[in-house]
């Protein structure tokens, strides 16, 4: 069994320290998922966060129902995780500043985001903090939503609020952190 | 406008924003207007800042979408195979061997993974000195088997010559005794990719497939099945900025198959897991044996569907997720959604983000899947591979046919086919729907095969002069089409919808129809003229039948000729006999020759509608003998009086009274008593009689078929049906009645007409 499982069965126990050890665990586990994904096959290649952390999840615990709750804690570290990965490698990016060469051969250095529009990404995180302060509700949904890629139904599971809560959560966000974005530029 | 997310707005007020701008999102105005104005009513700081949020938020919903959709970039329904831990162990010491040589390779980087292996850009230095692309498979494949199975089509594959192809030059076996393979190097990015990141709109995403057809059809001729035909093996290249598809590990599938037969089912499924949305069912199901070319037009027609839509028909995690049995059993049995389906269950922003990567409107690219893509895709998907395209060169033609606006091969046989669903969905227009589609099938199989291929053939002739005098037109003329094409295709969406005065408006306000619309286009023509027509608006209807007299080089005679005689009778309808002479003319003209005598009747009616002269009696006189044969008592194709009346009204004009009057008689009784065809016979009857002096006779004869002429009027017209008569055989008895009226008050004597 994984570390990851045994963890989110702490989770699930409610071991206080467990949940602060979930995060690390799940973060390497997608890095390293990630990194075999990108190595395979042709090289410019790119993946999507979602598909990778449901397959994470399929990996460690498979389809088992009854391990709900665990999942719901494994998606919000793996949200979590995904959103790090991504400004990581934004701020990266953004930093180096590479130009034009669209396919990348280099492995060791794993690029998650080709072509993501990364300054959208940074600015999205820095608004999202600014979200965090006054309505941390709000903002868990965007990271759910957006870095997690979750469905409204996997969101509102994992929150333990309604589909249709999220839904507007998500509706109001959006609107807010784009004027906040806009208003930065 | 302040920062919205800043302390001085508290955060009560925020949630009251927030309540209310959900609210009003989910209303449209006037209510959502009313509704501000009530909920914000003496708060204009609130109204201005819930206006604010609405104004935004369809650039909010795009951005986040756009922003997401670029941090997923490949379908995830690829490769979806997870490396365990074996592999991973493996991998680690594969990468120890960078910079070392395989036989005469030497390894210089590594540049992917696959499901069945590793590839290397490799440098080969004798006999000459390039790069290459080396694929090694991965452990627990016998070697010795691969290798044979290889050097086996080692020939084939050497023959394969192709611009789109990359080459297999070489396969051996490593130090370690894992097979590998030699491949030209490619540096370019999967197909899909490439497609997006470029939002090349649908033309072009066909353009590209085509090019892919030819390199299928290539190696199929050279007895080459490619049999892994997928996103990740079609990688794109510029050649000076012009994008070429190549296709690469050709003969590496079947070379590396025949272990699925010897291994463990459980293993087996690890090894097909790498790309299962492409599989077809005979592949899925693994028995090694039955694989053929067809195998690849359906790999084609997935790889097709998501270049189209953005998806596989069959979601590749589900299908793994499923489990093999399950999946083999989706693959077998269901039915994939139509492209054209498959968008319009997306959500709102998903479609408008598959739309944009296609540089289209969202409800644009869901109108131009349907129908022709729609079956084209399908037929590639078909489950039975016996109704497949039987190679892809068939494939490629009929995308072509799809580019030139041309019908294509996978459009089920009948062209009626649609045109009944239209008439299905517009009942109440359209009266009784049921007896219309079987009138309509019953037309259509009137036809004649051999005729229909000719006509097909003349068809593509006048449609290649026309390409090319387009050509020659000028720019401004081009745009202007391309205009005029895309509000036909509007109107086309009115019509399905029933909005017959809206798609009217919108024909009518175009000048000079295109040359080449659509299917929808020309039935959109058809059916608005139609719907005028039984509105008795005739004049309106006259225009819309002249555009689609003018446009309509696509459909076959049986619809055609149909639209002839709607329009023959609204031209006389509403007076414009100039008009109707120059179009009996041209009638005439395009089907001087024809021998089909169902046709010909129709054509030969069309143009009796009002007293002849002996010029045009001698330019209709072939088809008056083939109407004439054609009513023959033993021809099978002969089931209703119909086709008499094209003869009787001939004969009539002709001045053979007696033979008329023996027609009308013979044919009167083989339609019902109410019908336009007993009526029509009646009024022609009538005439007759009267011409031959016995004009007491003949008003009695006349009465009958007038009130049921005068009744039907006074109902109103509907589209009718094709044994009580459509709202042109209506009309056109109505014509010949006023003539006969004209004839009796006249005593016998000839109907003045200076106009005509």
């Amino acid at each position: 069994m994984s570390d990851i499982t045994l963890v989110l069965q702490a989770v699930g126990r409610g071991e206080q320290r467990a949940s602060e050890n979930l995060l690390p665990l799940v973060y390497d586990e997608l890095r390293r998922l990630a990194a075999a994904r990108m190595s395979s096959e042709t090289p410019g290649q790119t993946l999507q966060p979602t598909a990778l952390v449901h397959e994470a999840w399929l990996q460690l615990v498979g389809d088992d129902h009854r391990k709900w709750e665990n999942q719901a804690h494994f998606f919000g570290a793996a949200a979590d995780a995904m959103r790090r990965i991504l400004i990581d490698n934004a701020r990266r990016k953004s930093a180096v500043k590479r130009g034009g060469g669209r396919v990348r051969l280099d492995i060791d250095n794993l690029d998650l985001s080709a072509a993501s529009p990364d300054e959208d990404v940074l600015l999205i995180d820095e608004a999202l903090e600014q979200l965090e302060q006054q309505d941390p509700e709000k903002a868990r949904v965007v990271v759910l939503k957006f870095f997690g890629g979750l469905t409204n139904q996997e969101a509102a599971e994992t929150l333990g609020i309604g589909e249709r809560t999220v839904e507007r959560q998500w509706a109001a966000a959006k609107v807010r952190l784009f004027q906040w974005i806009e208003s930065q530029k | 406008m302040n920062d919205p997310m800043s302390h001085q707005t508290t955060k009560s007020a925020r949630e009251v924003e927030e309540a209310v701008f959900l609210v009003a999102l989910d209303l449209t105005d006037p209510a959502r207007r009313q509704f501000l104005d009530k909920a914000c009513a003496n708060d204009d700081s609130l109204r201005a800042a819930v206006e604010g949020m609405l104004e935004v938020h369809a650039r909010a919903d795009e951005f986040f979408a756009k922003s997401r959709s670029k941090i997923r970039l490949t379908n995830a329904g690829d490769e979806v195979s997870l490396p365990s831990g074996e592999q991973r162990a493996e991998r680690q010491t594969v990468d120890g061997q960078l910079g070392k040589f395989i036989n005469q390779y030497k390894l210089l980087q590594r540049i992917g993974e696959g499901g069945c292996g590793v590839v290397y850009m490799a440098e080969q230095e004798q006999p000459i000195r390039r790069r290459v692309a080396l694929k090694v498979i991965k452990q627990g494949m016998d070697t010795k088997a691969v290798i044979a199975r290889f050097d086996a089509e080692r020939q084939a594959l050497a023959l394969m010559d192709h611009p789109n192809i990359a080459r297999v030059l070489d396969a051996g076996t490593t130090e370690a005794g894992r097979p590998y393979f030699v491949m030209e190097l490619v540096r370019g990015v999967r197909i899909t990719e490439y497609c997006d990141q470029n939002q090349l709109d649908t033309p072009r995403r066909l353009a590209l497939f085509i090019q892919i057809c030819q390199a299928i059809q290539h190696a199929h001729q050279k007895g080459v099945i490619h049999r892994d035909i997928k996103p990740s093996n079609i990688l794109v290249t510029l050649h000076d900025g012009v994008p070429v598809p190549k296709v690469i590990d050709f003969g590496i599938a079947k070379a590396i198959e025949g272990k699925l037969t010897d291994r463990t089912l459980f293993t087996a499924y690890e090894q097909i897991v790498g790309t299962p949305a492409y599989m077809s069912p005979e592949q899925a199901e693994m028995s090694g044996l039955d694989v053929d070319t067809r195998s690849d037009i359906y790999s084609l027609g997935v790889l097709l569907y998501e270049l189209l839509t953005g998806r596989t028909p069959f979601d590749g995690q589900e299908l793994v997720k499923s489990g093999i049995d399950e999946m083999r059993r989706t693959l077998r049995e269901k039915e994939p959604q139509r492209p054209s389906n498959i968008l319009t269950t997306l959500h709102g922003t998903e479609l408008k983000v598959t739309a944009d990567c296609r540089h289209e409107q969202a409800p644009k690219l869901i109108s131009l899947m349907k129908g022709d893509l729609d079956w084209i895709v399908m037929k590639t998907l078909e489950k039975d591979r016996k109704r497949r395209y039987d190679t892809a060169n068939g494939l490629m033609m009929d995308i072509q046919r799809y580019l030139h606006n041309e019908p294509v091969v996978a459009r089920p046989p009948s062209r009626w086919y649609r045109l009944q669903k239209l008439i299905r969905r517009n009942k109440v227009v359209f009266g009784a729907g049921a007896a219309v589609t079987m009138a309509l099938v019953a037309g259509f199989s009137t036809s004649t095969w051999l005729f229909f291929k000719a006509r097909e053939a003349e068809q593509r002739q006048a449609q290649l002069r026309q390409t090319a005098e387009e050509a020659r037109a000028n720019e401004a003329l081009l745009r202007r089409q391309t205009e005029a094409r895309e509000q036909i295709n509007l109107a086309a969406i009115y019509v399905s919808q029933e909005k017959f005065e809206a798609a009217n408006k919108l024909l009518n306000s175009i000048n000079t129809p295109p040359p080449k619309p659509s299917y929808d286009g020309v039935s959109a023509y058809r059916l608005v003229g139609d719907w005028l027509g039984t509105q008795e608006r005739w004049g309106e209807a006259a225009q819309r039948y002249a555009a689609l007299m003018e446009i309509d080089k696509i459909d076959k005679w049986s619809a055609v000729t149909l639209d002839y005689q709607a329009c023959g009778a609204v031209l006389v309808e509403s007076s414009q006999f100039g008009q109707y002479a120059a179009f009996c003319q041209f009638t005439i003209d395009t089907y001087a020759g024809t021998t089909n005598g169902d046709a010909a009747g129709r054509i030969l009616k069309t143009c009796l509608l009002l007293p002849a002269d002996p010029e045009l009696l001698g330019r209709v006189r072939a088809l008056g003998e083939a109407a004439e044969n054609f009513i023959q008592p033993q021809n099978p194709k002969l089931f209703s009086g119909w086709a008499a009346i094209p003869v009787a009204v001939w004969q009539y004009r002709r001045g053979n009274y007696d033979q008329a009057a023996v027609l009308c008689n013979r044919w009167m009784d083989s339609g019902a008593t109410n019908s336009a065809l007993t009526a029509t016979l009646g009024v022609v009857l009538a005439m007759s009689d009267c011409r031959n002096g016995q004009r007491t006779e003949a008003i009695f004869k006349l009465a009958p078929a007038e009130a049921v002429i005068e009744k039907q009027f006074a109902a109103g017209l509907e589209h009718g049906d094709g044994s009580l008569g459509y709202w042109y055989d209506w009309v056109f008895a109505r014509i010949l009645l006023r003539e006969a009226n004209q004839i009796m008050a006249n005593n016998g004597g000839i109907p003045s007409n200076s106009d005509r």
